[in-house]
C-alpha cells in the first residue's frame, strides 16, 4: 500500500514537472526574437478559434487580430481556442502540440460581445504578454456636415457609439486624460477654444481661452498637462499649461505655424509639426522648454500629426504625397519612415501594435483600425457623415 | 521520517490530480464583467451633453487668480514673453453680441497659393480698400478676419494654417493703419469650405481669408 501510494505520488510529481517545464518552454518561445519580425514586432501567433458562432465568432477573431493573435486553419494553428457564446461566454486556449490548457474561464455578467471582449484580453495577455485592447474606448469627431461637429466616445472597434456634445457647432481633436475625461477643442463660445469634459459628471472646463486660437490639445502621460497651439502671441506657437490652464508655458516662437502636439510615453518630451523651414517637418522638444531637435523621417515627406507609441519606440504620422495621405511609422529617435497605408491622423493603441486612423475625403471620412505590423485594416461604421480625429484611452 | 514524506508526496499528487481534473472538466475561474454597456463612463447611464452656455459650466478663465486675459506666460529662456511673440499680439477685446455683416468686403476675400499664407502682391489693393473704408465711413467698427484652407492638408495643421492665414491678413491691415484691437481673428481650417467640390477649381476659393464687418451693439 505505502509502496503503491509512493508510485502514484512519484508518477504525478513527474507530470507536474513535465507540466511546469511545458508552461515555461511556452513562455520563452514567445519572447525570443524568432517569433519577432524585422522591425520588432511579434509575429501573429497563429490560433484557430472553434465553437462560437455569428457576432461573438467575428468579434472575437476581429479583437485577437488587433492584439497580434491571427485565426488560421487548424492544421497551420499553434493554438486552439475553443468554447461557446451559448448562455455565457465559457472559453479554453490550449497550446495544440502538448494539449497543455494555458486558459480555461467563463464570463458572467455584461453582454455577450464585452464577454467576448474580456476573453480576448485574457488570450492576448497569455499569448503575448501585452497588455489586452479590446475592453478600450476611443474617442472621435462626427461631422453632421461642414461646419457643424460633435465628440463621440465608442468601444476601440467603433460599437456603440455615444455623443458626448451636443454643441451644434465646431468642435475638433479629442484627447483622453485617463478613461473619465477628454480634452478637446469648440468653436461654441467663438475662439476655438479647448475645454476637458468629465464624461461621468458632463462639467466642462476651459484649459485655453486666450485671444485668437487655442486648438490641437496633446495630454502629458500623467493627465497633468497640455499641450496645445495659441496664436495669443500673434502666431500659432507651442505652448504647455496644467490641466486647468495654469501654469502657461511658451515654448516655440516662430513666424510660421506649429500644429499638433503629442507626448512621449515618460511626459519628458514633444513631439510636433513646425513651419518653421518653410516645409512641415516634425520637431522634439524638452517638454520643460529648450532647442528643438528636427525629427528625420526620411521617404515620407510633409509629416503631421504625430503619435508617440506608449512603449516609446514608435512615432506614428500623416505624410502628405501629391496623391493623399499615407499613416508612417518612423523610430522614436528619427530615421527611416515606414509607410504603412492610406489614410490620415494616426492614434497608438495602448499595445503600441494598432493604430486607429481615417481615410476619405473631407467631409466623408470613416475610421479604420490597423494592425501595424501586417497592415490589414479594418474600416469601422461610419456615425452621422464623415468620423475623423480618433483618440485611443490609453 | 519516511512515513511523512510519503504523505507530503501523496498531498502533492492529490492537490495535482485535483488540478488537472478541473482543468480538464471545470473551469479555473469565472470573470465578472463589472458595469453596464459603458463601464468606462460610469454607471450613472448615458453621459448626457450639456450646453456649456447653460448652468454655469464654464467658470470664469482665470488661472492663477490673475490676468483674466489668460496673460501670465513663463516664457523659455531666450525671450522675453512680455515683449509679444513673431507676430502682433491679438485684439483682446470681446466682440460678443457685435451686429455681423458678412457682405460688406465679401469682394475683398484674399486668396492664397497652395500651403502658404503670406498675402500675394495682388492681394494687397483689396486689403487697402478695406483698410481705407474702415478708417472712414467704418470708424469705430471692428473686422473680423476669417481663416480658411482647402481640404489638402491634415485638419489640425489646416486649423494652423488658417491662423496663420488670418493673422498674415491682419498684419497687413496693422500695416496699412489700422487698430490691431479692433481686427480679432479666427480660423476654421478646412471646417468651412467655400466651394465643396474637390478639384482646383474648388480649392482655390477655399484658400481664403474672409472680412466680416462688425458694429457695436445697437449701431447701425
Amino acid at each position: 500500500m505505502k509502496n503503491f501510494t509512493s508510485l502514484l505520488a512519484a508518477s504525478a510529481f513527474a507530470l507536474l514537472v513535465a507540466a511546469l517545464s511545458t508552461a515555461t518552454h511556452a513562455a520563452e518561445r514567445i519572447i525570443v526574437t524568432e517569433f519577432k519580425d524585422a522591425l520588432g514586432f511579434l509575429k501573429p501567433v497563429p490560433v484557430n478559434v472553434s465553437g462560437f458562432t455569428g457576432e461573438a465568432d467575428s468579434v472575437l477573431k476581429n479583437d485577437l487580430l488587433f492584439m497580434g493573435v491571427q485565426h488560421v486553419p487548424l492544421d497551420q494553428a499553434q493554438y486552439l481556442i475553443t468554447g461557446s457564446a451559448a448562455g455565457r461566454v465559457e472559453g479554453r486556449l490550449t497550446d495544440k502540440p502538448t494539449k497543455g490548457i494555458m486558459l480555461n474561464k467563463a464570463y458572467s455578467g455584461g453582454s455577450t460581445r464585452q464577454q467576448i471582449h474580456a476573453f480576448a484580453d485574457d488570450i492576448a495577455k497569455a499569448l503575448t504578454g501585452l497588455p489586452g485592447i479590446a475592453q478600450t474606448k476611443m474617442a472621435f469627431k462626427a461631422e453632421k456636415g461642414p461646419g457643424r461637429s460633435e465628440i463621440y466616445i465608442a468601444d476601440f472597434d467603433g460599437f456603440g457609439a455615444q455623443a458626448v456634445t451636443s454643441d451644434n457647432n465646431i468642435v475638433s481633436d479629442p484627447e483622453w486624460r485617463g478613461r473619465d475625461m477628454l480634452v478637446y477643442s469648440s468653436y461654441k463660445l467663438g475662439g476655438p477654444h479647448i475645454f476637458s469634459h468629465h464624461l461621468t459628471s458632463g462639467a466642462r472646463n476651459p484649459v485655453a481661452r486666450h485671444p485668437g486660437g487655442n486648438y490641437s490639445p496633446g495630454v502629458s502621460p500623467d493627465g497633468s498637462k497640455v499641450a496645445m497651439i495659441l496664436s495669443k502671441g500673434g502666431s500659432p506657437d507651442l505652448y504647455v499649461a496644467n490641466i486647468d490652464g495654469s501654469g502657461l508655458r511658451q515654448l516655440t516662437k516662430t513666424r510660421e505655424s506649429e500644429s499638433s502636439p503629442c507626448w512621449s510615453p515618460d511626459g519628458k518630451k514633444i513631439c510636433y509639426g513646425s513651419r518653421e523651414r518653410g516645409a512641415t517637418l516634425l520637431f522634439t522638444i524638452s517638454a520643460a522648454g529648450g532647442t528643438p531637435r528636427l525629427l528625420s523621417t526620411s521617404g515620407a515627406p510633409t509629416p503631421t500629426e504625430p503619435d508617440w507609441s506608449p512603449d516609446g519606440k514608435w512615432i506614428a504620422f500623416t505624410s502628405q504625397t501629391r496623391s493623399g495621405f499615407n499613416i508612417c511609422i518612423v523610430p522614436a529617435g528619427g530615421g527611416e519612415a515606414i509607410v504603412l497605408v492610406d489614410g490620415e491622423d494616426p492614434s497608438w493603441a495602448p499595445n503600441s501594435r494598432a493604430i486607429l486612423f481615417c481615410r476619405g475625403r473631407d467631409h466623408a471620412k470613416q475610421l479604420s483600425l490597423l494592425d501595424v505590423p501586417t497592415k490589414q485594416v479594418k474600416t469601422l461604421g461610419r456615425i452621422l457623415e464623415s468620423n475623423s480625429q480618433p483618440s485611443w484611452a490609453k | 521520517m519516511k512515513l511523512a514524506k510519503s504523505v507530503y508526496l501523496l498531498t502533492v499528487a492529490l492537490t495535482l490530480s485535483a488540478t488537472l481534473v478541473g482543468c480538464k472538466k471545470g473551469l479555473d475561474k469565472t470573470t465578472s464583467i463589472p458595469g453596464g454597456r459603458n463601464a468606462a463612463i460610469a454607471d450613472s447611464g448615458p453621459t448626457q451633453p450639456r450646453d456649456i452656455d447653460r448652468g454655469g459650466i464654464i467658470p470664469p478663465f482665470n488661472p492663477g487668480g490673475n490676468n483674466p486675459g489668460g496673460n501670465n506666460v513663463t516664457g523659455v529662456p531666450g525671450f522675453d514673453p512680455t515683449k509679444g511673440d513673431a507676430g502682433i499680439g491679438q485684439a483682446k477685446g470681446d466682440f460678443t453680441g457685435w451686429i455681423e455683416n458678412p457682405d460688406e468686403f465679401a469682394n475683398q476675400t484674399v486668396y492664397f497659393e497652395f500651403d502658404k499664407s503670406n498675402v500675394k502682391p495682388s492681394e494687397v489693393g483689396k486689403l487697402e480698400e478695406v483698410a481705407k473704408k474702415m478708417k472712414d465711413a467704418f470708424k469705430g467698427k471692428a473686422l473680423r478676419i476669417e481663416g480658411h484652407c482647402d481640404e489638402r492638408g491634415t485638419e489640425e495643421y489646416n486649423r494652423a494654417l488658417g491662423d496663420r492665414r488670418a493673422l498674415s491678413v491682419r498684419e497687413k491691415l496693422v500695416q496699412l493703419g489700422l487698430d490691431p484691437e479692433m481686427l480679432p481673428t479666427i480660423t476654421y481650417g478646412e471646417e468651412k469650405p467655400a466651394d465643396p467640390g474637390h478639384d482646383d477649381a474648388a480649392w482655390r476659393k477655399n484658400r481664403r481669408g474672409q472680412l466680416i464687418l462688425l458694429s457695436p451693439p445697437g449701431s447701425n
